[in-house]
């Protein structure tokens, strides 16, 4: 009906596949803000190179070090969850019942909580290690 | 066993609100007792101004949908014991069509979208030389015995986020009625249907968030019905 109607939905209904949707949506918000970022920093070598020195600089920053963990948060999650819908949907339609969704959708969770996990350790090390030189 | 039950409300009177609110009602109720039967308390004792649809209040007619704890469910299939009592529990109208007093909302445009989908049996070839029945066999029946459950309460289609978003897309309970009729061995439209569907506003506006098959209260596997659909546009084959 309306944006704002929408934004109400999201927020209040209640719901396993909800919750994987409205996670899903954010976490591909994420991947995509990262792209436009990544496009226009790597275009400014082409038509401004110290912009470009400026700004990897800046990724260097603790800040951006933590945005890197959370990006690789959003694509794993957003990748694997994109995977067990396209495997639901074009594969087995079988598979969409209540049950195996909500198990699938937690199951979705824990590999991505697992795969993420030495990654954030190992790139959240070394912001410590470079917050400490 | 009788137990007070707090019910929180949203109110809406058009033509005195500008917005709508919320309003508590406590009253006693047996742990058996369906929300409808606490609605119909509410408004024989506390407050006859509060409206709500309601028809035969046995899970058929489709008329009392509405989101109660945050989900859609119908009033009259939700018995007092499968909620929280303890905490209030909260009845809103269904979401993504216009309000048009209390927990009742303006169906007019899920039903433009349902007939979209021409739903309804289509065979222009003569009946069979017995002039009676176009037989069909237990297999092709069952495959489209799911869909036939569908009894139009809009719990599916006002629990999707895209319909939230977008009242042109036709729904989920749009694209289960015309999966009733597509794997329907008898019928002769779907390829017209197919082509209606993998329009702009047809299943591939699906983003699979699976809240209309958890919202269904006749059980009906929505998503797997709205996939079904998915490839035989895209294979081209009703398998």
């Amino acid at each position: 009906m309306s944006f704002k109607t929408a934004m109400e939905g999201y927020a209040k209904y209640e719901g396993l596949g909800n919750w994987a949707f409205i996670l899903h949506r954010l976490a591909g918000l994420g991947v995509i803000l990262f792209l436009i970022i990544h496009v226009l920093d790597t275009a400014a070598v082409y038509f401004k190179p110290s912009l470009y020195a400026d700004a990897v600089s800046l990724y260097r920053s603790p800040v951006f070090g933590i945005g890197e963990i959370i990006l690789v948060l959003c694509v794993i999650y957003h990748g694997l969850n994109g995977l067990r819908i396209i495997y639901f949907d074009m594969i087995n339609p079988n598979l969409w019942t209540i049950e195996i969704n909500r198990k699938s959708v937690i199951w979705t969770w824990i590999i991505t909580l697992v795969l993420w996990l030495p990654a954030a350790v190992v790139m959240g090390s070394h912001i410590i290690e470079h917050l400490g030189s | 066993m009788l137990e007070k039950v707090t019910l929180k409300i949203l109110r809406y009177n058009p033509e005195k609100d500008a917005q709508p609110h919320y309003e508590r009602y406590t009253v006693e109720a047996e742990p058996t007792d369906r929300i409808l039967d606490v609605l119909e308390k509410i408004k024989a004792y506390q407050d006859g101004t509060l409206t709500f649809r309601r028809s035969c209040a046995h899970g058929v007619c489709g008329s009392c949908a509405m989101r109660i704890n945050g989900r859609n469910r119908l009033a009259c299939k939700t018995l007092l014991k499968t909620l929280d009592t303890s905490k209030e529990i909260t009845v809103e109208p269904i979401l993504g069509l216009p309000r048009v007093k209390d927990l009742i909302v303006d169906m007019t445009t899920f039903f433009d979208n349902y007939k979209k989908v021409m739903p309804y049996f289509i065979n222009d070839e003569p009946l069979p030389e017995d002039g009676r029945e176009r037989l069909q066999s237990p297999e092709e029946r069952a495959r489209f015995d799911d869909t036939t459950k569908c009894i139009l309460c809009g719990a599916c289609t006002t629990a999707c986020p895209t319909f939230w978003a977008d009242n042109s897309y036709v729904g989920p309970s749009a694209i289960v009625n015309a999966h009733r009729f597509i794997f329907d061995s008898r019928d002769r439209a779907a390829a017209e249907r197919l082509k209606i569907l993998a329009g702009d506003s047809g299943v591939f506006r699906c983003r699979t968030a699976f809240n209309c098959t958890e919202a269904c209260p006749r059980e009906i596997k929505i998503t797997k019905a709205i996939a079904e659909v998915k490839r035989a546009i895209i294979t081209g084959r009703l398998d």
